[in-house]
């Protein structure tokens, strides 16, 4: 610093220093894997590139002034599994979270509704109005799945990786595991159509099991069906806003001695004779320490942070490979007056934490997808889901026009067929109109502000999220599991020593699940000799016990 | 969730007073409690990013705290602090080659001015005294009621006495700001970018009896850290001060409003939340004290049932003034960087990254004008635009590590200040100016535009506007979105701020303080200044026993019967 003409002004966190464990990455995972290792008594420091902690659990005040909103995260699927909720006090924080029985409704232009709800009983009777064949194939599917979920997929997540043969083996040992290995082949489109026969209640079973980023067309990838439509039906909402989240994990990792240093950017990752030591940050400071774990992508880890140079073995090659989500997001916030009032047959609809509209059946969302995957909008032909998060939450609003804050949030390419410049503002406005359709009161007058984000925008704000890609990488059979990124590095360990990964790139996957955040800090805290204070969750005994035993 | 929830200490609201002050009770070893309102704490201390990589500062945006000794006392660098140190620090000579904004261009900075200003700042001793000086008018209580207060223990005055002789008289006492440039300074810009500086910063140009303060108030950024902003801005020291505090224990919970500030046999013993708030239990109990962290407004007429307080003491405080401090706040984002006209850049004036300060500082005529319409028309800008003061904030502060702005082909200018009334006092009524925001946005950007030459449609992409009203609404303990808490007057000063019931934190409820910008001495601009002072207090209630890291201010007076805040600590060391 310099030295002004007044002599020393105070004190900043020193230039060089050393730690145990250094953490990139700020966000839900990172924020895990500190918490646990602090609380191990290590001495952690965690590094973020933003000016807040959270990555995607952010709810800003992206209508300025005065309403907040959750630009990322928001519907959580995992809170009742996550074992990061039990094993630290975050109540203490004001850590709240709200289930909505009416989960997942879907208008259709003509008035008529589905709602898929927490208790299958509920959406079984939505349901009924069109198909009771479809509704009760629904109970029995749900019935068998939440099984599936709760037995395997669940504790699975957040348990090392296995490869598919162990997989295979491990699950002949139960017929629920038999059934999870024959779903696992199929597609989703074939698990949907196979099972239901009515057209709309496919589109939105069909379109609750892939609006995360899978190819509905892809092999391999059936039990995401299972996992997405029983955890879709369970999704939380934390009070406050998602961010809160992450403020109760930072508020444990400071109670336990560990540090953040926000708006910091790592430059490049020291190495020394093959081994990693410690970073180097944009603002010129050295942080050294036994072991570094990286949240953040594989490209970014290796290539711009580790370097291309110092990669052992086939790593470059496998890193090169590594693919990003097939579609990022647009989503549009605004304030209105009143809330949407969505017109139709059912009014639990406008209890609905989730509202989709524009798509009337399969052909118009594959179709859909289809251009999106093609790098297309088509303005005739675009649907998505839309929250009303003010009517869960009243602390988003702090105006003094008071209103209300919602988003639609639809699929959407990185790149667009004319370029985000000129589709941005007239999707908007296609939106505006496809909205009031559903919701007659969402006129132009109710609306009083708005701002659009496209996936331009979403890796502009979190430059860790390439190419929008909320996941940090595809979803596809070889990029899951014990492939994801790769099959050195899914394990948090990776072939350099001192460094883990441990982010959404890496086993389970993205979505705050915080299950590489639990199973990197897990594996360090192995691998320094450290004692673990935590067990693993009942559901994980019992999964361990049943199937790797 | 525990069912009692009970600390010894509770504190309302989680901005820059109430989190430092927790900090400071944690690292004594007491169980504290923040209850915060909003999804985010950190009240002034904050940043929004409303559109992908465009950062914004709505209200705290410099460095002020430097003297501070929270930061050696709270020890923030273990906690990540850093600074981005401005270049206008090096030397105060940087700021003399800018020169002043005028109509005509710019117009230069005298040695005389540079010279007078540095002697009553404090710089021109060897060595300087700055430090004390404003450590002197900002980091020391008021004193006891039962102390008259003259020339001889006014903190301030003590420093001149000891080290400036020549400068201290008593008539520094019955100065405006202006008065004290006329004696000190040469040039009429200078002077009247000085006083407006002070308006911004606390005390203005034209207050009687406060020219010390003000010109502290403003030395604290320009002299001091040389217009410098902490790294990731004002909330990343804000960052600093609650990791600080969470590390030693203190409970820190958001969206939980308080409604009521709980009073038995008159005595504070808790609080009760909102039903909204994300908790189970909806009271918290104080053990030793409830410490209101939000304004002086909500907590006497909101929070405090009126069967515990006079209907005097609720009168005084609503008379309070909110005067003289309330902020019209833009940002512009644009295609190309804004761009000073020919007449303000070249050598010996601008380069376009330094460009900072106040417009139009030709004479203060035009200062008393923009006072007529704030404070005394009491409505929106009257003043033809190219007359309307206006305030510009340095984008240099940002350095390539830490950029205001991310969005490819764009560029963010700002904040950038205009004055008008508060809510309260407008003459229509609350709100009045804002229903003609679009209208009075459109008079800002002309104002600017006296200066700026490109800030026209073609080139906006973006004008974010955060105005007093809102502010209000945004931040509840931020009264009137006034920026300096409170009107820094002679009569809301010191022992006199916010009124003299009240000016030593404590109130007429045992076991309740005060610790907020509007509610004690010195004010705003995130100084933990209140906190540190206030420490004082609860020493002397007998209520923390802070350890040797603590040292009171050496020109701290105890009260008589107390304990004093002076015992067993290092102020000799400290304060060598």
């Amino acid at each position: 610093m310099p030295e002004p003409m007044m002599g020393k002004i105070f004190d900043e966190f020193p230039d060089e220093s050393e730690w145990d464990v250094i953490v990139i990455g700020g966000g839900p995972n990172g924020l895990i894997a500190s918490a646990y290792l602090a609380k191990a008594g290590l001495k952690v420091i965690t590094i973020e590139r933003r000016y807040e902690i959270g990555g995607g659990l952010a709810t800003e005040e992206i209508l300025f002034p005065g309403y907040y909103s959750n630009i990322h995260a928001i519907y959580h699927m995992m809170v009742d599994y996550m074992p990061v909720l039990r094993d630290f006090d975050l109540d203490r924080h004001a850590l709240l979270w709200t289930k909505p029985n009416s989960q997942t409704g879907m208008v259709f232009e003509d008035g008529k509704s589905l709602l898929l709800s927490r208790m299958a009983e509920d959406t079984k009777d939505s349901m009924m109005k069109f198909s009771y064949t479809d509704a009760n194939a629904f109970g029995k599917l749900m019935w068998s799945w939440r099984k599936i979920v709760d037995d395997i997929l669940g504790p699975a997540t957040y348990i090392p990786p296995m490869s598919p043969l162990d997989i295979t083996m491990a699950m002949q040992k139960t017929k629920i595991g038999q059934e999870m290995l024959e779903l696992a082949e199929q597609s989703p489109l074939e698990i949907i159509t196979d099972n239901f026969e009515n057209d709309r209640i496919r589109a939105l079973l069909l379109y609750t099991s892939c609006m995360w980023g899978l190819d509905p067309r892809e092999t391999g990838i059936g039990m995401f069906v299972a996992l997405m439509l029983q955890r879709g039906s369970n999704k939380c909402y934390c009070e406050g806003g998602s961010h809160k989240l992450a403020g109760a994990m930072v508020r444990e990792i400071s109670r336990y001695g560990g540090k953040i240093l926000d708006t910091a950017e790592v430059t490049n990752i020291l190495m020394e004779n093959g081994r990693a030591i410690g970073v180097q940050l944009a603002e010129g400071r050295t942080l050294r320490a036994k072991v570094i774990m990286s949240t953040l992508d594989p490209h970014t880890t290796f290539f711009d942070l580790v370097g291309t140079e110092n990669l052992p073995g086939d790593l470059k090659e496998s890193v090169d490979g590594w693919k990003y989500d097939k579609w990022s997001y647009y989503t549009l916030h605004v304030v209105s007056k009143e809330p949407p009032q969505y017109k139709c047959d059912d009014p639990w609809i406008n209890d609905a934490f989730m509202n989709i509209f524009g798509l009337d059946g399969m052909d118009q969302l594959l179709s859909h997808w289809d251009n999106v995957v093609a790098g297309k909008i088509d303005m005739n032909n675009f649907g998505g889901h839309a929250t009303c998060e003010s009517y869960f939450d009243p602390h988003l609003v702090h105006s003094p026009w008071g209103g209300h804050v919602s988003f639609f949030q639809m699929h959407a390419p990185y790149e667009v067929e004319g370029g985000w410049e000129k589709v941005g503002p007239e999707l908007e406005d296609a939106i505006l109109t496809k909205w009031q359709k559903v919701a007659p009161n969402m006129t132009r007058e109710n609306i009083v502000r708005k701002c659009y984000e496209t996936p331009e925008g979403i890796e502009i704000r979190l430059p860790n999220m390439r190419r929008g890609a909320i996941k940090h990488g595809d979803y596809k059979p070889i990029q899951l599991g014990c492939f994801r990124p790769n099959q050195d590095c899914s394990s948090s360990a990776t072939p350099i020593e001192g460094l883990y990964t441990c982010g959404a790139s890496n086993y389970p996957g993205g979505m705050v699940l915080g299950g590489s955040g639990y199973i990197g800090a897990n594996k360090v805290a192995e691998d320094l000799g450290v004692i673990k204070w935590w067990k693993p969750t009942k559901e994980m005994e019992r999964y361990i016990k049943t199937y790797l035993e | 969730m525990a069912q009692e929830e009970r600390y010894d200490f509770v504190i309302v609201g989680g901005g820059p007073n109430g989190t430092a002050m927790a900090a400071y009770l944690g690292k004594c070893g007491a169980s504290v409690c923040v209850l915060e309102e909003r999804p985010e704490s950190g009240g002034a201390c904050e940043n929004v990013e409303p559109m992908p990589g465009v950062h914004i500062n709505p209200h705290a945006v410099y460095m002020y705290a430097g003297p501070a000794p929270g930061f050696e006392q709270l020890e923030l660098h273990k906690y990540g602090f850093r600074m981005n140190w401005s270049p206008l620090i090096e030397t105060i000579a940087k700021q003399q080659e800018v020169g002043v904004l005028v109509s005509d261009g710019v117009a230069p900075i005298t040695n005389k001015d540079i010279e007078g200003w540095a002697k009553i700042c404090g710089i021109a001793s060897d060595p300087p005294f700055i430090k004390e000086l404003l450590r002197a008018t900002h980091w020391c209580p008021p004193h006891p009621p039962e102390v008259e207060v003259t020339a001889e223990n006014i903190p301030y005055m003590q420093v001149y006495k000891k080290h400036a002789p020549d400068i201290w008289t008593e008539e520094l006492l019955d100065m405006t700001m202006f008065d004290l440039l006329d004696e000190y300074c040469e040039t009429e810009p200078w002077k009247v970018l000085t006083a407006a500086g002070a308006w911004y910063s606390g005390a203005a140009g034209h207050y009687e009896g406060v020219a010390v303060p003000a010109i502290a108030g403003e030395a604290l950024v320009t002299v001091y850290s040389g217009f410098s902003v902490p790294r990731g801005g004002m909330h990343g020291y804000f960052h600093a001060i609650i990791r600080c505090a969470l590390s030693h224990g203190v409970v820190i919970r958001t969206c939980c409003p308080v409604d009521e500030i709980l009073i038995e046999n008159g005595r504070a013993v808790g609080v009760r939340l909102r039903d909204t708030a994300t908790t189970d239990e909806k009271k918290v109990w104080a053990n030793k004290a409830v410490i209101s962290g939000t304004g002086i407004h909500p907590t006497f007429l909101k929070l405090i049932n009126p069967a515990h307080t006079s209907s005097s003491l609720r009168k005084k405080v609503k008379d309070i003034s909110l005067k003289g401090g309330c902020c019209w706040v833009s940002h512009f984002l644009t295609k190309e960087p804004l761009m000073p006209r020919a007449k303000f850049l070249g050598p010996g004036r601008m380069e376009p990254g330094e460009f900072g300060g106040a417009y139009p500082c030709d004479s203060r005529d035009i200062y008393y004008e923009h006072v007529a319409d704030v404070d005394g028309r009491k409505g929106a800008p009257s003043v033809p635009p190219e007359k309307l003061l206006w305030m510009a904030t340095h984008s240099a502060r940002f350095p390539e590590s830490d950029p205001q702005c991310t969005m490819p082909g764009a560029h963010v200018a700002g904040p950038y200040y205009t004055y008008v009334p508060p809510p309260d006092y407008e003459a229509g009524g609350p709100g009045t100016i804002d229903h003609k925001k679009d209208e009075v946005n459109a008079i800002v950007r002309k104002a600017v535009s006296e200066v700026i030459e490109n800030l026209d449609d073609d080139n906006l992409i973006a004008h974010f506007v955060s105005t007093p009203w809102e502010s209000e609404f945004r931040n509840t303990g931020i009264l009137a979105g006034h920026f300096g808490g409170i009107r820094h007057c002679a009569d809301q000063w010191a022992e006199l701020r916010p009124i003299p019931e009240l000016a030593r934190y404590r109130t007429p409820i045992e076991g309740l303080y005060l610790c907020n910008q509007t509610s004690g001495h010195p004010g705003a601009l995130c100084l933990m200044a209140i906190p540190y002072n206030l420490m004082h207090i609860l020493i002397e209630d007998g209520l923390v026993e802070p350890g040797k890291w603590w040292y009171p201010s050496p020109w701290y007076i105890p009260q008589e019967g107390k304990i004093s805040a002076a015992l067993n600590s290092n102020e000799g060391e400290s304060y060598a």
